[in-house]
């Protein structure tokens, strides 16, 4: 029995199927030890090889599978007749007998077997696709839940327009799809996918957008608001200058004004849009550093030091101004108030350096980062939504101009202690071409005597009476007033030529402005003033240059030579910058 | 007066508290009239701040604080204060407007006006 067993035990082992196990386990039996000499070992071997080959390779052996399950019913037909023919003939009926039931069942169970089988080569073949199918849906779907939406997100995020990305994104998934043999009905489901996505997106990003511009909204309003009311306070400052109690109520509410102002700018800016008004010319950097301060509760504290005669150009005064009006309430607000705050402007490789120093509570390494970041934060874009309950918005808003206007801002710690902010503005936002402003403005827009301060020695003549008369004042005063302004204009076609500081343009219409002043000015002067400067504009100077005095009286707004100076005075304005 | 101070508001951000620090005049004891005379004594110190500098530069002969005020186009009040800084400093020297008793009494005047019209 040993090679039998042996035989079956490789042929189950070889093939794997349990199914040919039975017929072998039922036909090796009935065969008689007898028979041993002839069938061995050949049919075995046949057999074995048949089945290994049809267990190992199911899919070569198609044509020949279907007559395999004819084979043990076969060899039970030969086994049965062969026994029969060698067995005496009274037992041979019975065997006959056994025999055709045995090979009917073997045969039965040949034929379900095989069919078995052939189903379960169907059923391996099926799953083997639907893996690779699955396979190939699980490479679609990670692709587009890691590139695919992200990227959805980012194009969206560069304000490209939604239809675009829905159009190529759509166009680039099909293709995909089809790529991997994918059935339509799985592209539309990754498609829906990524509409919806899109769809989400958009809505939350229109949700966002909308949310900021109801606040850039507002905020507008409030700074027209605040602006007009400025305006108004700056008129009612003029009108009531000589009563000092009114003057200086005046001045606290303009002050409070300007807070405000600077609070509607800060929602303004975070809202994405610009801080304010906007300056068509540019701004003397000491104004724009004035400016700031005008902007803060502490402003008295502020220690304004040395600053570069160099002018900011238009586009960037306001959110200079802002920006560093945010620095210095940061500045005043963390350092005692005793302590003052220092201010200063000097001119480096890279542009302007405005520091801010102040000598309060030392920042500690966390918080400087923590601030840093914050800026940094800002800078790569942070808004109204992401600013939280306690919005601390002051560094927020100066991220936000540092990176819309390439500022550079740094916190450091300060050797007086305290935080020392430096912010860089860049060359390209500086000018040395003429300024407007009070501030380097002032002494070559107005006033006659600016003139002096360049040819000492031509004024000095007839204005030697003034000095030495002191003790007389009314009666020289008059004749004093007199050859001064003569004298200016007799300048003024010698110093339109002296140009100095690179201010020609302006300083040549300041000066050309400067002798008639007076008669535009005294109108409206206080009517307390003496006739001196009546006296002195009626006759003598508006005879070398009526038309300066035409000019001049169109420039301050008088009603008589409203129409055509005016026209002049823009074309020169537009002229300038 | 209106029209120049919106012309300078649109020409400069800063505002007058800060021109003055916040101090409105009331509190400085100088008898500064509208037509007390102002003259410089040196010239401008370079880095002062712009508006001494140009009061420095106008009062290279003497000018009235109403003058002043009219050429640099602030209130009164500011250029008092501004005035007030540097007649601390001792860079400009104020002096007193005539002085009324030097003019004619008005009564005088009146008399001779009642004498002529009564001619």
């Amino acid at each position: 029995m040993t090679w039998r067993q042996g035989v079956i035990k490789s042929g189950y082992a070889e093939t794997g199927s349990a199914y040919w196990q039975l017929p072998l386990v039922i036909c090796v039996p009935t065969l008689p030890s007898v028979l041993r000499p002839r069938t061995s070992p050949y049919l075995f071997d046949w057999l074995k090889v048949l089945m290994v080959r049809e267990g190992s390779s199911p899919g070569g052996l198609r044509p020949a599978s279907a007559f395999v399950w004819i084979l043990p019913a076969a060899l039970t037909v030969i086994a049965a007749v062969v026994t029969a023919v060698l067995v005496p003939s009274d037992a041979r009926t019975p065997v006959l007998w056994t025999g055709g039931v045995a090979t009917v069942a073997v045969a039965l169970l040949a034929a379900e077997t095989a069919r078995r089988g052939r189903a379960l080569d169907e059923l391996r073949r099926n799953s083997r696709t639907q893996a690779e199918v699955l396979a190939r849906q699980e490479a679609v779907t990670v692709r587009l839940a890691e590139e695919l939406l992200p990227e959805v997100v980012h194009r969206l995020g560069q304000a490209e327009f939604p239809e675009d990305v829905l159009a190529s994104m759509t166009e680039r998934l099909a293709q995909e799809v089809r790529e991997a043999g994918l059935t339509p009905e799985f592209t539309a489901a990754h498609q829906a996918v990524l509409r919806s996505v899109l769809e989400a997106v958009v809505a939350e990003e229109d949700l966002r957008e909308s949310a900021q511009r109801a606040f850039v909204n507002i905020a507008r309003r409030v700074q027209a608001i605040v602006h007009q009311q400025a305006q108004e306070l700056r008129d009612m400052e003029d009108r009531h200058g000589r009563n000092h109690e009114v003057f200086g109520d005046l001045l606290r509410l303009d002050h409070g004004t300007a807070l405000i102002g600077r609070l509607a700018d800060s929602i303004a800016v975070l809202g994405g849009a610009r801080p304010g008004r906007q300056w068509s010319r540019a701004v003397p950097l000491f104004s724009v550093l004035r400016g700031a301060m005008s902007r803060i509760i502490d402003y008295q504290r502020v220690e304004l030091h040395s600053v570069t005669e160099v002018a900011v150009v238009g586009q960037a005064v306001e959110p200079l101004i802002h920006a560093l009006a945010e620095l210095l309430d940061n500045a005043t607000r963390y350092s005692p108030p005793q302590t003052r705050v220092h201010l200063t402007a000097v001119e480096v490789q890279s542009g302007i350096a405005v520091e801010i120093e102040d000598g309060g509570v030392s920042m500690s390494e966390e918080a400087r980062s923590r601030a840093e970041r914050m800026l940094q934060q800002a800078q790569e874009g942070i808004d109204v939504n992401d600013l939280g309950e306690s919005p601390r918005l002051g560094l927020a808003v100066v991220g936000r101009l540092a990176q819309a206007y390439d500022f550079q801002v740094s916190l450091r710690p300060s050797a007086y202690g305290g935080v020392r902010a430096v912010l860089i503005v860049p060359q390209d936002l500086i000018t040395t071409a003429p300024a407007t402003g009070r501030a380097h403005g002032i002494g070559a827009s107005s006033g006659p005597l600016d003139e002096r301060t360049e040819h000492p020695t031509l004024p000095r003549q007839p204005t030697g009476p003034v000095p030495s008369a002191p003790a007389a004042p009314a009666a020289p005063a008059a004749p004093a007033a007199l050859p001064r302004s003569e004298n200016v204009q007799e300048d003024v076609p010698v110093v339109t030529e002296r140009t100095a500081n690179g201010l020609p343009q302006r300083r040549r219409k300041s000066r050309a402005t400067a002798p008639a002043q007076p008669a535009a000015q005294a109108p409206t002067a206080p009517d307390t003033a003496d006739q001196r400067s009546s006296a002195s504009d009626a006759a003598p100077e508006v005879q070398p240059g009526m038309w300066l005095a035409a000019f001049q009286s169109g420039l301050s707004g008088e009603p008589g030579g409203a129409a055509g100076p005016k026209s002049d005075e823009s074309s020169e304005k537009s002229e300038l910058p | 007066m209106s029209a120049a101070g919106q012309e300078w508001e649109d020409e400069s951000p800063e505002r007058l508290y800060v021109i003055t620090g916040g101090r409105t005049g009331a509190a400085d004891t100088f008898s500064l009239d509208l037509v007390t005379l102002i003259v410089a004594k040196t010239s401008p110190r370079p880095g002062a701040q712009p508006e001494h500098a140009a009061i420095m530069r106008l009062c290279h002969s003497p000018l009235s604080v109403a003058e002043l005020s009219a050429y640099l186009k602030l209130p009164v009040s500011v250029v008092t204060v501004l005035l007030g800084d540097l007649l601390a400093d001792g860079r400009v020297v104020a002096r007193a407007p005539v002085p009324p008793a030097e003019l004619p009494d008005r009564s005088l005047i009146e008399a001779v006006i009642h004498g002529l019209q009564q001619l």
